[in-house]
């Protein structure tokens, strides 16, 4: 009885401490949000307008899919600087797909993600065959990736692509100002939060992210984790890839180019660990609508593009810092 | 505490006394003293977790100690950081090796305090001048512009032994030295620290290797659970049982546990398994139901024979039949879903656990595969009806599955970490080392827990340093040392008796 | 004289080699590769991307990396720029100025790397957002016309075939080797980058260390910016934009280590004129420009894996088995 008491002062309160303050991190992050919807819509004319609130949440759709696909990476401690690349070259695939092969855009699409899995595939396995830093061989990837591509495409933009598949992007749904990809981007948060909380390989990955060696000592296969997890990073990076090709109405050779530091900042804000083990889908989800909050408000209201790119930097500064700060109220030491 | 016949022979360079450090949830030293002569080599002993390393961190200051007081040449003085310590002239040669694997061993030597012609500019041919004499004082034959990456072991030794000297070390503080070198290298390294007591240094030797002792040392302090179990004995007054049963301790007052079903048939049969050459292959059975408790110091081969069982060491020879069946394990995954081997590591934060993640995944984790359906979704309800029974059968306290296992209790940790295995219906279970770092009555609680997994016909090995509990848990025990099996008894639990066996087959 | 440590006698060797190989095919192949003006240009380039792949390589000898060295080049030609053609300031000055802005860009970044412990990747992924947004706020991403003609005329002066800027490169490389191996502070460096743990302890100024690195690569960063600027004859603020793949190129394909304690000068220098070769070899052949990129990631990829196998292992013995041998009779 004496143990029983003992052990039980030992352990604390009801909740775990950092499961607490990942609990806050998430609902301060929807405050703040809705803080800043708020804000917007006092301060900025045509912040609630049909046309912006359509337009802001595709963006954000396209930026939390972006997200999504180096929070994968992370979720296994690894890092894929190859996001861009992939999405770039999968979006000027499926236009090349459609504008000059004149496939249907459903096939395209299909052949896009194919192409995306593929070459997550091809990260992983450089990455396993040769025990090379996943930083040092995506860097390379990304090079040969959208080099690759700049060569077959001649750096010539595919412009004219079909009305069905452009205009996908342009519907309403149900009467409101949403459109289709972000009916995608929930359908993809929906399924990564299944994988992570109900699949073993979700779970198997989050398991290899917190501590490789204890993962493989519980008899999971590591390197097959790892191959499912780049594969699905590149598959989600296609589908970020086919959202902004929809989007712009034009697959482009610099399609990608700039999205190193967005794919960070939304999974970083909503509390994935940067070093593995700990993804936060919702998290991502609102992180990236955040940024497509402030990027589109600030536009609004008139303050200088530039800021945003600051304030984009600053926020990723922000949110690293509270991610310490969560690990250490967790007593968690890495 | 023991009569101190001449303990006024030499000057007393450095003496604690009182020492205590507390660390979250553990007193890792308590009332800790040792005193330390000019010209003597003191031996430190004691098995794992008995505090040695807290110890020198605290001399060294890397730690400051809660209680006590350190004198150094009569006066108090204390450290604030390594640094303090460097400048008082201790110097300590670490297990881990710190050093600059890039840089040059003269460059290593004065690291801190390179030469310098003017402007700051590194003075080469000063620093190799320099360090030549330390060089050459430990006799390592290499250059000074040998980069210390192209060392061995052993000569890395050398050159921190050399830079301490060159800090105008004192006292000079030796981690083990002898964990990772060959006999020769030994031999070499002893000749060096028998000059460096004749230049009057005061030494610290702390090995687990008592023939080593009684080779060099003058002098032997033992800590057991991070008290003294002696102080500053002449080694020349003790002998080897007597420093054995200082260091594993009389067994603390155990309640004898009831009786269980006499052992089945063989489950496991090792026959001459050798994973080095080193090894003289190692022989064992383990029966359906038993407690096979493998006894030996730290270095014996013990975690070796364990980690090649489930395939994480690759087997040079000899075989292994389970259930009768001749098995080449190759890894922990066949080891499990095959063979029904689980390995609980000694090492529960970086082997065992996933810290950072719950309680339900931490124990689940073996059996995923498993519990799939549709090809990949895990149903939360089977899941925990799967670990239910393990959890509670070990009795893990935590407020919900959903807990994460790094803020529980080391003994809820270790619980959690043989859970997972049970949960996977491992029906052998190696457990190394189980209660390191647990304070005693989470040990004994430990210990009927993996008692009545035997009685429920569970078979375990149980790999372990601590002599109470091998005696008080095994049925029959074996004795390991330099990577062989130097002796097999039945388990009478009379601790009088069977140390005294043991101790005969370790000396 | 001291052995310039740091530097893998084989994989130094083996780029050398390749390098001539490359230069005798292209000399070969295309016999415009010897032009004036052919060596001029591929010169100018080589100066300005041999400092940028050195200012990363300070910090990965520190086992950290900068994701910021172009932006800091970029804002800081936008600086000197804006300051010389808006404002007036003289050239001198307005130079100075810059510099010291991209020391100071380094500061920050080696400060709140050492503060906060935050992983330097996303540290410096995140300034280097804030500097290329503050070049924005200022350009609205339009150059700077017309600096001074003294810049732009040092950006096309030559000495025979060589450029001018190329002694500012060939004088901060042999600087920067000289403090890494020569002076205390570089020395100390690069203890905190072989192992952080041992300089800690024996009491080394790990701060200053980590500080330094930051700065130094900022302030060769703003030296590449101000170079390109002058080469450019303008203030554009897309200067750097494109330098994260070069910087890292030059010292992994060198030899460098992500984990730090290496610092291969001489085969960052070398993997940098190669890379040059490519670059320069590609366009003489008229090929897709963009090949530039691939070949850069398959070198990458190759030196890596090269340095991993035992097929590395093969050309470090044969390229220097001469030395190796004379050791082993030495013992």
């Amino acid at each position: 009885m004496a143990l029983r008491s003992s052990l039980g002062a030992q352990i604390g309160g009801r909740l775990s401490r950092s499961a607490l303050v990942r609990q806050v991190a998430l609902l301060a992050l929807l405050i703040v949000t809705a803080g800043f919807w708020i804000f917007f819509s006092v301060a900025a004319s045509g912040f609630t307008s049909d046309f912006n609130l359509f337009s802001l949440l595709r963006f954000a759709a396209i930026q939390i899919t972006i997200g999504f696909a180096q929070m994968v990476a992370l979720s296994i401690g690894d890092m894929n600087l190859a996001v861009g690349a992939i999405g770039g070259a999968t979006g000027m695939f499926a236009g090349w797909a459609m504008q000059t092969l004149g496939l249907p855009p459903e096939v395209a699409v299909l052949f896009a993600l194919a192409v995306g899995l593929l070459l997550g595939f091809g990260n992983a396995l450089l990455i396993t065959w040769t025990r090379i830093n996943s930083f040092i061989v995506t860097l390379a990837t990304a090079s040969l990736i959208t080099g690759a591509m700049l060569i077959l495409t001649h750096a010539r933009p595919f412009s004219e692509l079909p009305g069905s598949f452009t205009s996908f992007s342009e519907m309403e749904t149900a009467g409101l100002p949403i459109s289709p990809l972000v009916l995608v981007m929930l359908a993809v948060a929906a399924a990564l939060f299944f994988l992570y909380r109900n699949l073993s390989l979700g779970r198997e990955m989050l398991a290899v992210g917190a501590n490789r060696q204890a993962a493989r000592m519980s008899g999971l296969s590591v390197d097959r984790v790892v191959l499912l997890t780049h594969g699905l990073s590149g598959a989600l990076a296609a589908t970020a890839g086919l959202m902004a090709i929809a989007a712009d109405h034009t697959a482009s050779p610099s399609l990608g180019s700039d999205w190193l530091l967005a794919s960070f900042v939304s999974p970083a804000i909503g509390g994935t660990l940067l070093s593995g083990g700990l993804v936060s889908v919702p998290g991502t989800v609102l992180g990236g609508i955040l940024l497509a909050t402030i990027s589109n408000g600030l536009l609004l209201v008139n303050i200088d593009n530039f800021w945003i790119t600051v304030f984009l930097g600053v926020v990723l500064l922000l949110a690293v810092g509270l991610d310490r700060l969560t690990r250490a109220a967790g007593g968690v030491v890495s | 505490m023991s009569a101190e016949p001449s303990a006024l022979a030499r000057e007393v360079r450095l003496e604690v006394s009182g020492i205590r450090k507390q660390f979250p949830g553990v007193v890792a030293l308590d009332n800790v003293s040792l005193r330390l002569r000019a010209g003597e080599i003191h031996a430190l002993l004691g098995e794992n977790g008995a505090g040695k390393s807290t110890l020198i961190k605290i001399l060294t200051g890397v730690y400051q100690p809660d209680e006590g007081e350190i004198r150094l040449d009569g006066a108090q003085v204390r450290f604030a950081s390594p640094r303090s310590a460097l400048a008082a002239g201790i110097s300590v040669v670490h297990q881990e090796r710190n050093l600059i694997p890039q840089f040059t061993v003269a460059e290593n030597i004065l690291l801190e305090r390179l030469p310098t012609r003017g402007l700051q500019l590194v003075d080469h041919a000063a620093i190799n001048r320099l360090a030549k004499p330390w060089i050459d004082m430990v006799s390592l034959e290499a250059a000074p512009t040998k980069p210390v990456s192209e060392l061995s072991v052993a000569q890395m030794q050398l050159v921190e032994i050399a830079k301490a000297l060159s800090l105008q070390a004192r006292i000079l503080l030796m981690d083990e030295p002898t964990a990772a070198i060959t006999p020769h290298e030994v031999g070499y390294l002893f000749r060096i620290l028998d000059d460096l007591r004749r230049r009057n240094v005061a030494l610290v030797f702390v090995s687990h290797k008592l023939e080593e002792v009684f080779e060099l040392c003058d002098r032997v302090t033992v800590l057991r659970d991070g008290r003294n179990a002696s102080a500053d004995l002449e080694v020349a007054s003790v002998d080897q049982d007597r420093l054995v049963t200082y260091m594993i301790g009389r067994a603390e007052v155990i309640s004898r546990l009831p009786p269980k079903p006499d052992p089945g048939e063989a489950v496991l049969e090792v026959k001459g398994l050798t994973t080095d050459p080193r090894d003289r292959g190692i022989s064992l059975e383990l029966r359906k139901g038993e407690v096979l408790g493998i006894y030996g110091l730290v270095g014996a081969g013990r975690s070796r024979l364990a980690k090649a069982l489930v395939g994480e060491i690759k087997m040079t020879g000899g075989e292994v039949r389970i259930r009768g069946v001749k098995a080449r394990i190759k890894g922990f995954r066949e080891a499990l879903e095959r063979h029904r081997i689980g390995y609980v590591s000694e090492d529960r934060k970086q082997e065992g656990l996933i810290l950072l993640h719950s309680v339900r995944s931490n124990t689940s984790i073996t059996i995923w595969r498993r519990l799939r359906s549709f090809g990949q979704w895990i149903r939360r309800a089977a899941e925990d009806a799967a670990i239910l029974p393990s959890l509670r059968q070990l009795d893990v306290r935590s407020h919900s599955l959903s807990q994460s296992v790094g803020t529980l209790s080391g003994g809820n940790q270790q619980k959690v970490s043989i859970a997972k295995w049970l949960a996977a219906k491992a029906e052998i279970l190696i457990i190394d080392e189980p209660t390191v770092g647990i304070d005693i009555k989470t040990k004994a609680a430990l210990h009927e827990l993996i008692w009545d997994l035997a009685a429920n016909g569970k078979s375990v090995l149980l790999i372990s340093s601590d002599m109470p509990e091998v005696i008080r848990l095994s049925d029959r025990i074996l004795v390991m040392r330099n990577h062989a099996i130097v002796g097999e008894m039945p388990n009478t639990h009379e601790y009088e008796e069977m140390s005294e066996s043991i101790m005969a087959q370790l000396s | 004289m001291p052995r310039l440590r740091g530097v893998a006698p084989g994989l130094a060797l083996g780029l050398l080699v390749i390098d001539l190989m490359g230069m005798l095919v292209l000399s070969v192949v295309t016999p415009s590769f010897l032009s004036t003006y052919n060596l001029f240009v591929t010169g100018r380039d080589l100066s300005i991307l041999l400092l940028v792949a050195l200012a990363q390589m300070v910090v990965l000898s520190l086992g950290q990396m900068n994701l910021s060295i172009g932006s800091i080049g970029g804002l800081v030609a936008i600086i000197e720029s804006g300051l010389m053609v808006r404002y007036g300031w003289p050239v001198p000055i307005a130079l100075v100025a810059g510099l010291l802005l991209g020391i100071v860009c380094g500061v920050i970044n080696g400060v709140l790397v050492d503060w906060t412990k935050i992983n330097s990747f996303v540290l410096t992924l995140a300034t280097s957002y804030v500097f290329a947004g503050i070049n924005l706020g200022i350009t609205h991403a339009t150059p700077f016309y017309h600096i001074p003609s003294e810049i732009s005329s040092f950006g096309q002066a030559r000495v025979g075939p060589f450029p001018l800027m190329a002694a500012v490169t060939v004088v901060l490389t042999v600087l920067l080797a000289g403090f890494l191996y020569q002076v205390v502070l570089g020395r100390q460096l690069l203890a905190v980058g072989g192992n952080q743990l041992a300089a800690r302890l024996s009491g080394l100024p790990v701060r200053r260390a980590v500080v330094t690195a930051h700065a130094i690569s900022g302030f060769l960063a703003a030296v590449a910016g101000t170079l390109l600027m002058a080469q450019l004859g303008q203030g554009q603020p897309t200067i750097g934009a494109t330098w994260v793949l070069p910087s890292f190129a030059g010292p992994i394909i060198g030899g460098a280590a992500l984990s730090g304690g290496s610092a291969p000068v001489i085969g960052t220098v070398l993997a940098m004129v190669l890379i040059s070769l490519i670059d320069d070899g590609l366009v003489l052949v008229n090929a897709d420009p963009f090949w530039v990129q691939f070949l850069i990631g398959a070198l990458i990829l190759g030196a890596v894996v090269l340095g991993r196998t035992r097929l590395g292992d093969i050309m470090t013995f044969l390229l220097g088995a001469r030395r190796a041998s004379r050791q082993e009779l030495s013992r």
